[in-house]
């Protein structure tokens, strides 16, 4: 049992992810969900059942909270660890191996347990999770899914009685999700407690018991997934929550008309480390259009991408721009890529000084403009690395508006986002589009494409096999490729 | 404040151990980056610490400047030395960076790793690490050459070490790789004021 | 070191192969002459021959034939500061020859896990443990991470090479430094987490899935190493020969 008796806690120089005044009371096997806009306070929350405050992090605690009867800030870290398994956002920095076997028995390691078990234990989990595959791999080749695969299969081999999960399908893709709801499912089953917080909900609508909303720091609902289920789409998206049921978001009705065909991919094929990647690909974009990218790992979306913005060499075909034949060089003028980290393309120590960063003679005037028209100016003497995730990736988009970039690919731009951020995305994106852009998104958030894509092209084993408009009439055909059919009825 | 002060008693913390791995890691790679040019030339094999040290400045000082205690440099050393003698380096050069580690670690640590000055000066200290295996030459290069000589070194090979152009040699050497690394270890104390500190990963 | 399948042929204990290591930079370091030497580098290529490794063996050995052969060419024709040179650095690499030889074996052959493993097995400490751990892992990320830097750094128009930092040095560094040191520390900070949170601060030792022992072809492989050093010392200190 974990209760939270009157807890408050603010973290040491910093107003927002605080708690405040939290009661509440967990019992065993329960699923509990908690919800709510970046900086409610949820990831807090896990963060004091874990015991990573107050020991991690510092800050004003008051209150106590309890697991099992005995106070969690009175325990160290590791006879925590014993009870509690955490599982958290970031695949690439959650593992301590190069190979995979050893990462699952990590934990068991640190528990000093004999090799005769710690063998046994691996086979087990690996057994359980069905995750046989990617016993005795290297890491470092696996997708960020199967990453985070073998991240709870080393949480679940040390069996804890409760497992946190922060964040957890942040970088993961449609499949992968589902498969950690059957992971969720094996430890519910099994009579776990389970903490998820979370802003993709619709995947544990059938495995949550209670579902809390925060904000600001203070519990402001608990429902049932029946109730909150009920809640009108108004309703939920006032509270900034993301989509419940991903068979209730629909394309738009209206498809806007074609635009004449700017960029122009001819016989485009494209070959990494000798090996074809895609080929054979033709495809032509216009002014103003926004294009989702799909497929599934290692399906060739990055090379797809990387080529785009002449970032990739070993290409056949021609890319033509205006009729006129763009060489690497050219596209890469033309082009520029949001990254998933955007972390990697922000050099400068303010945020004007990125704007201008590596331009001979900046335009002042424009600079300004830009920053005013993306909401940035009240950052502008700030490090980029002291913003928020969704102001990052604005300052990389103001980068590229500066540079009189004309095609912007974006990659996973939400990874990681609440429903308030994923709107302002998707209203930025409207927003270059207005402006003329060509626009190509790598996603696997159907709500997102809903909202933002005028069609969505599809890879499949080194080709391209689907070329869908985002509308109504491509619904089944759209869901198929996100997997929605299946998003509920298992 | 005074968690910080707290956790400097309690000495090395996880969070600490990891950071020092990582910064080891980026250490490891910016020295062989620089040295690498170097070390393959015979007429620039001299220079192969200077090309090391240039480099490595900022990773260092802002390993020093996160982590704040005692041993953490030390650790580097050791953790470095290891691989160099994994890797099959000369032994003098493994040894060199691991003397010169620990001794790094006591000069910064003097002021309790916060004077820029004495973390700069660790770092010169640190690189100067590089020149262990042309010390064992130049300290006796007779047995350096004897292997491929044969038992019989002849005196004009002696003369020629004892000549002043490889006095000099062994000043441009050092004498390189203290300015490489100053200017490393300058270039890591302005971004440390102007990126790093802005941006709050320093402890 | 990769955490590949393991590959047929022999196999070694890591903590035989660090001691051969140690032998072998000794051997190199006593070497009487440069016969002794290649000598040295032949027992190496067989060692490698016994892991599979033909290929890289039979080009390291010619490689070294060429080069001694060279070696004994400039020892006769040079003089002079060039030849200082040239005596130092093939100085160098005589010594650090045969052990690279060697290191190229053991870290092609070696699992992180193994290697961690031998050094679970000789009580080295864990503040020594984790930093060596974490480095090892770390240094793949690095490289990962710079992939992604020099795409950010040419969408920036600014080109990741030679040619480019003389062009622009001051730009050049903040290109590479800033995101470096950034993701360093987020991924510190994220690995500290992730390591507590699964009770690395036990107090008890930690035990280890990989379990390593040491068998006959490991004293085998150790005899033959202490046989030819001890050779060595003897031919050097006058005993034989």
């Amino acid at each position: 049992m974990i209760e939270f008796e009157n807890v408050s806690f603010s973290y040491t120089g910093q107003e927002h992810d605080g708690l405040r005044g939290i009661n509440l009371r967990i019992s065993d096997g329960e699923c509990v969900l908690f919800c709510g806009r970046s900086g409610c306070g949820k990831t807090t929350i896990t963060r004091l059942v874990n015991g990573l405050i107050p020991q991690f992090y510092q800050g004003e605690l008051q209150g106590r909270v309890l697991v099992d009867g005995q106070e969690i800030s009175n325990l160290p870290m590791y006879q925590i660890a014993a009870k509690v398994g955490s599982v958290f956002q970031n695949p690439r920095t959650q593992f301590f191996n190069v190979d995979t076997d050893s990462e699952i028995a990590f934990g068991i390691e640190n528990e000093a347990r004999p090799s005769q078990e710690l063998i046994k234990r691996v086979e087990q989990t690996s057994e359980d999770l069905r995750i046989q595959k990617l016993r005795n791999r290297n890491i470092f080749e696996l997708s960020g899914g199967e990453k985070q695969k073998i991240a709870f299969a080393s949480v679940y081999a040390m069996n804890p009685q409760i497992y946190l999960l922060d964040e957890p399908s942040s970088n993961l893709d449609m499949t992968s999700i589902l498969e950690l709801r059957e992971h969720l499912r094996l430890i519910k089953k099994q009579g776990k407690t389970v903490l998820i917080a979370e802003h993709r909900l619709y995947y544990l609508m059938e495995l949550a018991d209670r579902i809390v909303y925060l904000e600001k720091g203070e519990i402001k609902g608990i429902y049932t997934p029946e109730e909150f289920q009920q809640l009108s789409e108004q309703e939920r998206e006032r509270m900034g929550l993301r989509a419940v049921d991903l068979r209730a978001v629909f394309p738009p009705k209206t498809c806007s008309l074609a635009p004449i065909p700017v960029l122009e991919l001819r016989n485009v094929t494209l070959r990494y480390k000798k090996r074809t990647i895609l080929h054979d690909i033709n495809l032509s974009a216009g002014k103003g259009e926004v294009i989702g990218v799909v497929g599934h790992n290692g399906a060739g979306k990055t090379t797809f991408s990387r080529a785009l913005c002449g970032l990739h060499k070993d290409s056949d075909g021609q890319f033509l721009w205006e009729s006129k034949l763009m060489e690497r060089k050219t596209r890469l003028k033309r082009s520029y890529m949001v990254m998933q980290d955007v972390n990697y393309e922000l050099f400068a120590e303010s945020v004007e000084a990125e704007c201008s960063f590596g331009i001979r003679n900046p335009d002042q005037t424009l600079v300004n403009a830009t920053l005013e028209e993306l909401g940035l100016s009240p950052y502008r003497e700030r490090h980029p690395n002291t913003l928020s995730g969704g102001q990052k990736q604005r300052v990389a988009v103001a980068v590229s508006m500066i540079c009189g970039k004309d095609l912007l690919v974006f990659d996973e731009p939400t990874s990681g986002l609440d429903f308030d951020s994923m709107t302002q995305v998707a209203g930025l994106i409207h927003r270059l589009s207005d402006i003329g852009k060509i626009i190509f998104v790598v996603t696997h958030d159907f709500e997102f494409v809903c909202r933002t894509c005028s069609r969505v092209l599809h890879f499949d084993e080194g080709e391209m096999p689907d070329d869908v408009p985002v509308t109504m009439d491509a619904l089944p055909k759209l869901r198929e490729l996100f997997s929605v059919s299946d998003g509920k009825e298992r | 404040m005074s968690n910080q002060a707290n956790s400097m008693n309690k000495g090395l913390t996880v969070k600490d151990l990891v950071t020092t791995g990582i910064f080891t890691a980026l250490v490891f790679v910016f020295v062989l980056v620089g040295g690498i040019f170097f070390a393959p030339n015979p007429v620039l094999t001299f220079f192969m610490p200077a090309g090391s040290g240039l480099l490595t400045g900022p990773v260092f000082l802002l390993m020093i400047a996160k982590v704040q205690k005692r041993w953490s440099l030390s650790i580097l050393g050791v953790v470095i030395c290891m691989i160099w003698f994994v890797t099959g380096m000369h032994w003098a050069f493994a040894l060199g960076y691991l003397m010169m580690a620990v001794v790094a670690d006591f000069v910064a640590g003097a002021r309790q790793y916060k004077s820029k000055e004495l973390n700069s000066l660790a770092y010169i200290l640190f690189s100067l690490g590089g020149t262990g295996s042309y010390i064992v030459f130049f300290a006796d290069p007779n047995g350096w050459a004897q292997t491929m000589l044969g038992n019989g070194t002849e005196q004009s090979y002696i003369d020629t070490m004892q000549a002043t152009a490889n006095t000099g040699i062994l000043i441009a050497m050092f004498a390189a790789a203290i300015i490489t690394s100053a200017i490393s270890a300058f270039v890591g104390c302005k971004m440390l004021k102007k990126q790093f500190e802005k941006a709050g990963i320093t402890a | 070191m990769s955490g590949e399948r393991q590959k047929k042929g022999l196999w070694l204990d890591p903590r035989a192969k660090l001691l051969l290591i140690l032998i072998c930079v000794l051997a190199s370091m006593f070497a009487p002459s440069l016969t002794y030497q290649f000598v040295l580098v032949v027992l190496i290529a067989v060692l490698g021959a016994f892991f599979g490794k033909w290929k890289y063996v039979l080009k390291a050995v010619c490689f070294y034939a060429v080069i001694c052969v060279l070696t004994v060419w400039i020892m006769a024709e040079m003089t002079g500061t060039l030849r200082t040179m040239f005596i130092a650095f093939l100085g160098l690499f005589h010594k650090v020859y045969a052990c690279g030889t060697l290191a190229g074996i053991v870290l092609t052959t070696t699992k992180v896990n193994e290697f961690l493993s031998g050094m679970n097995r000789a009580h080295a400490p864990k503040k020594l443990v984790i930093p060596l751990a974490v480095m090892l892992r770390y240094i793949p990320t690095i490289q990962e991470d710079w992939h992604y830097i020099k795409d950010a750094m040419r969408m920036r128009d600014v080109s990741p090479s030679l040619a480019g930092f003389l062009a622009h040095p001051g730009m050049m560094v903040e290109c590479i430094y800033v995101p470096l040191m950034m993701a360093a520390s987020k991924a510190a900070d994220e690995l500290s987490i992730a390591s507590v949170t699964r009770g690395i601060e036990n107090p008890h030792p930690r035990t280890c899935l990989v379990q390593i022992k040491c068998g006959a072809a490991d004293w085998g492989a150790m005899a033959v190493a202490v046989s030819f050093l001890i050779f060595e010392l003897c031919v050097r200190g006058g005993v034989i020969g």
